[in-house]
């Protein structure tokens, strides 16, 4: 009994302690406040494969190769054999006494037959007409590259191409707030996927300086979630916005903005 | 029918309503008689007595069944599923022979060559795999960072921003694919006959 008492006081105590902590936290907080934005890096995976390295082509390769000399002969092969003979026995005039045999048809024939309903088949061009016209509105450019959205704000005086971004309002959580602004900005056409509840980049910049006094905020801190595009075309009409690959996005973001959002970014 | 019986029925018939079973005291009416229902049971018949050399005899067979059931499903279970695609057919290895392709030997300078690449590859893969490595650890580092920075702000937000994301699951990817799509696309007709083997 006395000891259940000894251990709810110290529990107590504890909650004390938690509470003081709390407390010299939000001390903190409230001398330096700053606004929390959510940003969404929203990428358009690569739709196809990028080409192959000079030593990538060259282990495909051998690695036919090794393929080719280890294999036997299939079906296939042995019937096309056997046809040439067959065609090079009539050929001096002798008369193949098997029945089976089919030399209206050969091997070859069939095979000329294939390979010209294959070359009928014309795949799909990898350059695209957005590659050709330079369209960086599109999404069907540049197949092989990841693309990330990029929006033209007004970011003070400046107007600047950034990932979108929104302010958060009381109540909601970064995530809802990252909801929120993709709906905003590319609105419900476009499916889109955010991954995790946690933002996956972070970056923070301080307010000038009569703002700062004026409203009391020392600066804005954006949280980034990362998002993958799914499907659909949009129809974005009113925004200045632009799908760039890594090099683009490298020579278009702000100098220290670029460098917190290609830390997260997967390096092609 | 006994005289007992005739009573016991004739009380069934009286108006008043008395509950059988209740043998009270009464004092001030006197209960003139009462009577035990009928018991509806019968004496238990004598057990017959069955030889034990007949009964053991029964529940060996009943053993024996069941284990004879079990190894049945015993010696299914350790047969596996064949996989034809990864058994050579006997038409082939019977033919082996003519299946040869008596290709002339490899010079040795393309064997050199051919050791050189797969150095060349290993140190290419290797040097990929540490680039990765270290990119993984990048982003990683980015998020620590951020949720780090976040908890500063707020501990609500945090704990908020590291619940799991149920939307995740099930998580379906597709591509990148060797050629683009074409778009309104309308594949030759053709049927689709499934040929493997039901198991």
């Amino acid at each position: 009994m006395l000891k259940n008492h000894f251990q709810l006081l110290k529990q107590s105590c504890n909650q004390l302690k938690h509470v003081v902590s709390v407390r010299t936290q939000a001390q903190n907080t409230t001398n330096q406040k700053w606004d929390l934005f959510s940003a969404v890096c929203l990428e358009r995976k690569p739709v196809v494969t990028p080409a192959l390295t000079e030593i990538e082509k060259e282990y495909k390769q051998y690695l036919k190769d090794l393929e080719f000399e280890l294999s036997v002969k299939s079906n296939f092969e042995l019937r096309h054999e056997a046809d040439v003979k067959h065609l090079a026995v009539l050929k001096e005039g002798g008369e193949i006494d098997d029945t089976e045999v089919n030399l209206k048809q050969t091997a070859q024939d069939l095979k000329d037959l294939w390979n010209a309903e294959a070359a009928e088949f014309k795949p799909a061009d990898k350059i695209t007409d957005a590659d050709k016209k330079n369209d960086l509105k599109s999404l069907n450019r540049k197949l092989d590259k990841h693309l990330i959205f990029v929006v033209n704000q007004k970011l003070g005086d400046k107007k600047l191409y950034m990932l979108p971004q929104g302010l958060r309002q009381d109540g909601e959580t970064l995530r809802q707030v990252a909801e929120r602004v993709l709906k905003e900005t590319i609105g419900s056409e476009l499916k889109t996927q955010i991954y995790s509840n946690a933002p996956c980049g972070f970056y923070k910049y301080k307010y000038p300086a009569n703002i700062q006094q004026e409203r009391n905020v020392v600066g804005a801190k954006i949280f980034i979630y990362f998002a993958r595009y799914l499907k659909g075309q949009p129809s974005l009409k009113g925004i200045d916005y632009k799908w760039l690959d890594r090099t683009e996005l490298d020579k278009t973001l702000p100098p220290q903005y670029k460098s917190s959002v290609q830390q997260f970014l997967i390096d092609e | 029918m006994s005289i007992n019986n005739l009573v016991s029925s004739l009380t069934r018939l009286s108006l008043i309503k008395v509950p059988t079973l209740i043998r009270n005291v009464s004092l001030n009416a006197p209960m003139l008689f009462r009577s035990t229902p009928v018991l509806l049971a019968e004496p238990l018949k004598k057990k017959k007595k069955m030889d034990p050399a007949i009964i053991k005899a029964r529940e060996e067979k009943k053993k024996k069944k069941i284990e004879k059931a079990i190894r049945k499903l015993e010696k299914n279970a350790r047969k596996l599923k064949p996989i034809s695609e990864c058994e050579i057919p006997f038409e082939i290895l019977d033919t082996l022979k003519n299946r040869q392709r008596n290709l002339p030997g490899i010079s040795e300078e393309i064997l050199e060559n051919r050791a050189l690449l797969e150095k060349k590859w290993c140190r290419y893969k290797r040097e990929q795999h540490l680039v990765d490595m270290q990119m993984l650890d990048r982003i990683q580092f980015a998020q620590q960072k951020a949720l780090d920075e976040l908890r500063k702000e707020s501990e609500q937000l945090y704990q908020e921003a590291i619940q799991p994301d149920l939307m995740m699951m099930p998580y379906k990817i597709e591509g990148p694919v060797e050629t683009p799509p074409i778009e309104n696309y309308q594949s030759p007709d053709g049927d689709y006959n499934d040929v493997s083997k039901k198991w």
